[in-house]
């Protein structure tokens, strides 16, 4: 006991090591990897993140144009980050909040819907040329 | 995973790897302390332990991204670089990280629980543990002068390295080793930090992996760690096989258990920190 005193003595004369946690929350750090958000306006649905992620987190279909994420299997590796494209994934550095339930994150690529529109409207304008 | 095409690895890199697994190392022994000190009930003592760790995983979080596990290697390279903000910040810390795990450490050396509970507690000598193929800590506490980080590999060539021995081959001893790795371990990443050379982070590396074969021994907090990797030219391997330390130093258990007291068994247990989760592969 004589060794550990020195240590008492001090933690008995500073402050707290810990905070009040959900009133006083520690910024996370800058370089931290909090999470990933996808950006719909630049997805093209092209599968690489989803044939690369280790945790099978993401699931694209391109005929649908549709993308799941399964944002608790996500493991923040930053896999995706870096094998995506047309850089559509982002990674922020603030945490996830807590969760009650386990969500599953919907998209549909905008650019991709976009393209399909006007590659639409140019089949429709090279039919009616034709007729 | 670079030996099979194989790719060079730039100075830098090699650095970067040896400062976050000195970083990993630091906060695992902390952990491991804090565990040992819990095993016999020393509560405040496991506290404290905890208390250091917990800025050691803000320095990894905050070069590395993640808290625990600082996944930052890729092949050729890896994903982070630290910047001289950020050196600056770690090497103002670790001085003062230093001074109180040596403060804590003259507690596990000295005081007379910690003794009465771990002198002369599960004993493996020299030859048994050679014999049963302990590794790491364990190993090094039996009196064995063997450390994976004398092959030099990554950066530990260039740094003042020397691996640390005792003789006991008790509780007692494994808990020195670990603590006085620690001190080392906080000592490595200051002289890294400070040789820290210029350069790429990360090689550029073109294709699949080739049909090839390699393997690779690093020193884990736990022990050697070995890797075993082969590739046949297709984007995935053929192979690949991961022995981790606790597959090693679990059979020592044989020759530490038998005939020791009940109470005795957590503390004999841990002592050689065993991840039965690695291990179950």
């Amino acid at each position: 006991m004589p060794f550990m005193l020195p240590t008492i003595l001090k933690n008995l004369f500073t402050g707290y090591a810990t905070r009040m946690y959900p009133v006083q929350v520690r910024e996370p750090f800058e370089n931290a990897r909090g999470h990933v958000v996808f950006l719909d306006d630049k997805c093209t649905m092209c599968g690489a993140c989803a044939l690369r992620c280790p945790s099978v987190a993401i699931t694209t279909d391109k005929e649908k144009n549709e993308m799941a994420f399964y944002p608790l299997r996500c493991i923040v590796c930053e896999v995706c980050v870096h094998v995506c494209p047309s850089d559509a994934i982002e990674l922020i550095y603030k945490w996830r909040p807590s969760l009650y339930d386990k969500p599953v994150e919907l998209h549909k690529s905008t650019r991709l819907a976009h393209l399909r529109e006007s590659a639409d409207k140019a089949k429709e304008g090279a039919e009616k040329a034709k007729d | 995973m670079e030996r099979l095409w194989p790719v060079e690895l730039s100075p830098r890199t090699k650095y970067l790897r040896t400062i976050w697994a000195e970083m990993a190392r630091a906060h695992s022994h902390l952990l491991w302390l804090g565990l040992l000190a819990d095993a016999f009930g020393f509560e405040s003592m496991f506290l404290q332990f905890w208390r250091i760790r917990e800025r050691v995983l803000d320095l990894i979080e905050m070069t590395a991204g993640h808290r625990v596990i600082p996944s930052v290697n890729i092949v050729g390279g890896v994903r982070r670089d630290i910047n001289a903000e950020q050196k600056k910040v770690v090497l103002d810390a670790l001085p003062t990280i230093r001074k109180e795990c040596e403060d804590l450490i003259k507690v596990v050396v000295n005081d007379y629980t910690v003794k009465s509970r771990t002198v002369g507690v599960g004993v493996v000598t020299k030859e048994q543990a050679f014999l049963l193929g302990c590794v790491g800590p364990v190993l090094r506490a039996s009196g064995v002068r063997e450390d994976v980080r004398l092959t030099k590999y990554d950066a530990y060539g260039e740094l003042s390295f020397e691996p640390i021995v005792e003789t006991g081959g008790d509780c007692y001893a494994r808990a020195l080793v670990r603590a006085r790795e620690l001190l080392q371990s906080v000592d490595l990443q200051i002289e890294a930090l400070n040789k820290l050379p210029e350069g790429e982070i990360a090689a550029k590396v073109k294709g699949n992996p080739p049909a090839n074969e390699a393997i690779m021994r690093t020193e884990a907090p736990r022990g050697e760690l070995f890797y075993y990797a082969k590739g046949n030219g297709t984007r995935n391997l053929e192979r690949m096989k991961i022995r981790t330390p606790t597959f090693n130093n679990l059979p020592s258990l044989l020759v530490m258990l038998p005939g020791s007291q009940l109470p005795d068994v957590p503390v004999i247990v841990l002592s050689i920190d065993p991840c039965i989760c690695c291990m179950e592969r």
